[in-house]
């Protein structure tokens, strides 16, 4: 049969089909790629053996359960559990429909090749395309593994969970089980429940706050330092900025936690000090008051914050080439010139990009906040949604999942974040030299 | 003195005025730090405000290793932070390799779907997570943990080596091909070397991280001999405890090898961070 192959291109629309009919069967029937074929029929074969467990779990994951209040609590099934493998199942599916697709695809490029040869390679030819073609796929696995089982199974797992009733108290497996609820949680907490519409708009708007201060302060204060150190000339600059990283480099679940019994109202000592040089009568809450706090938040990631920024501005204008500035030092341009219409552009135009990430850094930033204040002190809204004065959403879907086990709006919420960075990380692609260059 | 140079001076003055205001607030808390973890006595409360009036007692490290589990603490940290390094490293730089160096399908959808991966925090999966462990049986183990930091790492740091061996000339490993070396020959032999700035940075970041993390830790490990140091630091300022000096004298420990490090290589740092900005 092989033998009869057309080489002139015509049986390209057999081989198409063959290829899709069984994976590998045109590999074997025409192609003489037997190894290649058997590989591709013994996945499909394995696919198939598994594949009424497979419908199963789908079942599973649309139906996630009967309540069986007849069953003792251990026998009941558990509705989370065929969530996740459901959505697993779902991921292993969509490999094999990829691993299909390429089977095909090199089936018609086997075929191409065949035509353009007019004679099949030897099998020593297509075993030796096909190990160097294991290497990339060897090396991708693991990575491919922990990806596909940590990371995108629970983020796929927390988008559904946004559309089912998954929380405490009436909703949690395996006492009971979860249904999916369509959109009912986003309109909950977008003007459906007062106190969490409420609370919902209040913490976006502080996050989006937090995000936009914290940034800006230790960028400008970052610079400001920078450019004092490089400019002033003064001879114990490198002892100042070694001072100046320090904070930087104590981590800061260690930094924050100290601010935070340092700034306690009743024996931090900074309010002691205060009270003693009689600065203050009565001792300042500096984490008591919502307003208070989130200032003390901006200020203290400052002082955690600028020293990254210092060293990057620092790094940015050694990098800037000396020639720019000779040239402007021969026209007569003076160090303030030189500082106002080179120095400041370029580090400016280079670290823009950085602002970028570190706003969507901060957006995440649950250490600074969580360490420092845990989200207290506690406002009107807090008895419904846990959510305090300075807590941001991130911290909050901490508090949902830990302390209230609502994991419905907590994903809600999560939801709401990724659809806020979701554009940052595509900008960050496509400014990306290879992405630019269309090497990919 | 020409006008010129009296300003000048005025200016100096005016910085280091500024600067010494600077050094004040930086330096104010990690005194008092110092300052806690050598006095006597436990709450925040019991640490006079002027550092190191209050007398100096190392009794507070003594309870750290001999009334506490700091210790063994110590030692969970360090095997987690040392194997999840090494297997970011390998796992991250052989990914990156096949993404540099190999063209194929969906590369471009998979590159793409690494960044946007990588924008969330990896406790927003939280529960999947925790029952994902469950079903492993992996839940209070150390690799469980370790997983977890693994599969969080491998998306960012992929992309950040690829970058880079993107700016590797191909030359070498084209001439080694030719030589009949194969992939896996040329990954160990050529990229690996000439790729070692950022795999050291690779590996020391990987490597620290896990240190100070706190929620997946707080969320895997339950038994007490397998906390690790930061739930065990916390656990001395929580709202129950209040042993603010033993936390300072454990925080020290901590961070006196981190500082250590920041201030030997802050020159290479200021360089690194230079090049990563104008290089992207």
């Amino acid at each position: 049969m092989a033998s009869a192959l057309q080489a002139d291109g015509s049986a390209g629309k057999k081989i198409k089909i063959t290829a899709s009919l069984f994976m590998g069967m045109a590999h074997i029937l025409y192609l003489k790629e037997y190894v290649k074929g058997i590989f591709f029929m013994l996945t499909e074969v394995v696919f198939l053996i598994v594949s009424p467990s497979i419908a199963v779990k789908i079942i599973n994951l649309i139906t996630l359960g009967s309540p069986q209040t007849e069953l003792p609590i251990r026998q009941r099934g558990n509705s989370i559990f065929m969530l996740i493998d459901g959505i697993l199942i779902l991921a292993v599916c969509a490999v094999f429909a990829v691993v299909y697709a390429l089977s095909v695809k090199s089936a018609e490029a086997s075929y191409a090749e065949y035509c353009r040869k007019k004679s099949f390679g030897t099998q020593r030819d297509s075993f030796n395309a096909a190990v160097g073609k294991a290497f990339p796929v060897f090396a991708l696995t693991p990575s491919f593994i922990m990806i596909l089982v940590f990371v995108l199974v629970p983020l796929l797992f927390s988008v559904c969970v946004a559309f089912t009733n998954y929380s405490s108290p009436s909703h949690i497996p395996p006492n009971n089980t979860v249904d999916w609820v369509g959109l009912d949680n986003f309109r909950a907490l977008m003007g459906g429940e007062a106190a969490w519409s409420i609370g919902f708009a209040r913490v976006a708007t502080w996050t989006l706050t937090w995000a936009f201060c914290a940034t800006l302060t230790c960028y400008f204060g970052g610079l400001l330092v920078a450019v004092l150190l490089k400019e002033s000339k003064i001879r114990i600059a490198p002892f100042f900025r070694i001072i100046f990283i320090l904070p930087y480099a104590v981590p800061s679940v260690v930094s924050m936690l100290v601010w935070r019994n340092l700034l306690n109202g009743t024996f931090g000592t900074v309010n002691r000090t205060l009270m003693a040089l009689g600065f203050t009568g009565t001792p300042i809450p500096w984490l008591g008051n919502p307003v208070l706090a989130q200032m003390s938040c901006i200020m203290i990631n400052l002082w955690a914050g600028f020293g990254y920024f210092m060293l990057l501005a620092m790094g940015t204008m050694t990098a800037v080439s000396q020639d720019l500035f000779e040239a402007a030092r021969i026209d007569g341009a003076s160090r303030t010139q030189v500082l106002r219409f080179i120095t400041l552009p370029m580090v400016l135009y280079q670290t823009m990009p950085l602002i970028i990430m570190s706003f969507t850094y901060n957006i995440n930033n649950f250490g600074a906040i969580f360490f420092l204040t845990g989200g207290n002190p506690t406002v009107v809204d807090s008895t419904t949604t846990s959510a305090g004065g300075t807590d941001i959403l991130i911290t909050w879907i901490y508090k949902l999942t830990i302390t209230l086990m609502k994991y419905n709006y907590a994903s809600v919420v999560a939801v709401m974040i990724f659809i806020v960075l979701a554009p940052f990380a595509v900008f960050n692609f496509r400014r990306t030299k290879a992405y630019k260059e269309g090497e990919l | 003195m020409t006008e010129r140079h009296t300003a000048e001076h005025v200016n100096k003055i005016l910085v280091y005025i500024i600067f010494t205001v600077i050094s004040f607030f930086v330096l104010y808390p990690l005194v008092y730090v110092v300052s806690a973890a050598f006095s006597p006595g436990n709450g925040i409360a019991s640490v006079n405000i002027i550092p190191f009036s209050g007398g100096v007692t190392l009794i507070h490290f003594k309870e750290l290793f001999f009334g506490s589990e700091y210790g063994k603490w110590f030692l969970n940290t360090l095997i987690i932070a040392t194997s999840t390094s090494v297997a970011t490293v390998v796992i991250a730089s052989l990914g990156a390799y096949v993404f540099s160096r190999f063209r194929f399908m969906f590369k471009k959808s998979m590159l793409m779907s690494l960044l946007i991966l990588q924008i969330f925090p990896s406790f927003v999966g939280m529960v999947a997570v925790y029952v994902i462990l469950l079903r492993i049986n992996g839940l209070d183990t150390l690799w469980g943990l370790v997983l977890v930091y693994i599969a969080g790492n491998i998306p960012y740091n992929t992309w950040l080596v690829k970058n880079y061996m993107d700016t590797v000339s191909k030359n070498l490993d084209e001439a080694a091909r030719i030589d009949g070396a194969g992939h896996f020959r040329i990954y160990t032999t050529i990229i690996m070397p000439v790729a070692r700035p950022i795999i050291t940075f690779l590996g020391i970041t990987s490597f620290t991280a896990p240190w100070m993390d706190y929620i997946f830790p707080k969320m895997v490990l339950r038994s007490v001999e397998k906390q690790t140091l930061a739930l065990g630091l916390f656990s001395f300022v929580t709202d129950k405890k209040n042993e603010f000096t033993a936390f300072a004298a454990g925080s020290l420990l901590v961070a006196i090898p981190f500082i250590a490090f920041f201030i030997i290589t802050q020159k290479t740092m200021i360089t690194s961070f230079g090049g990563a900005a104008v290089k992207e």
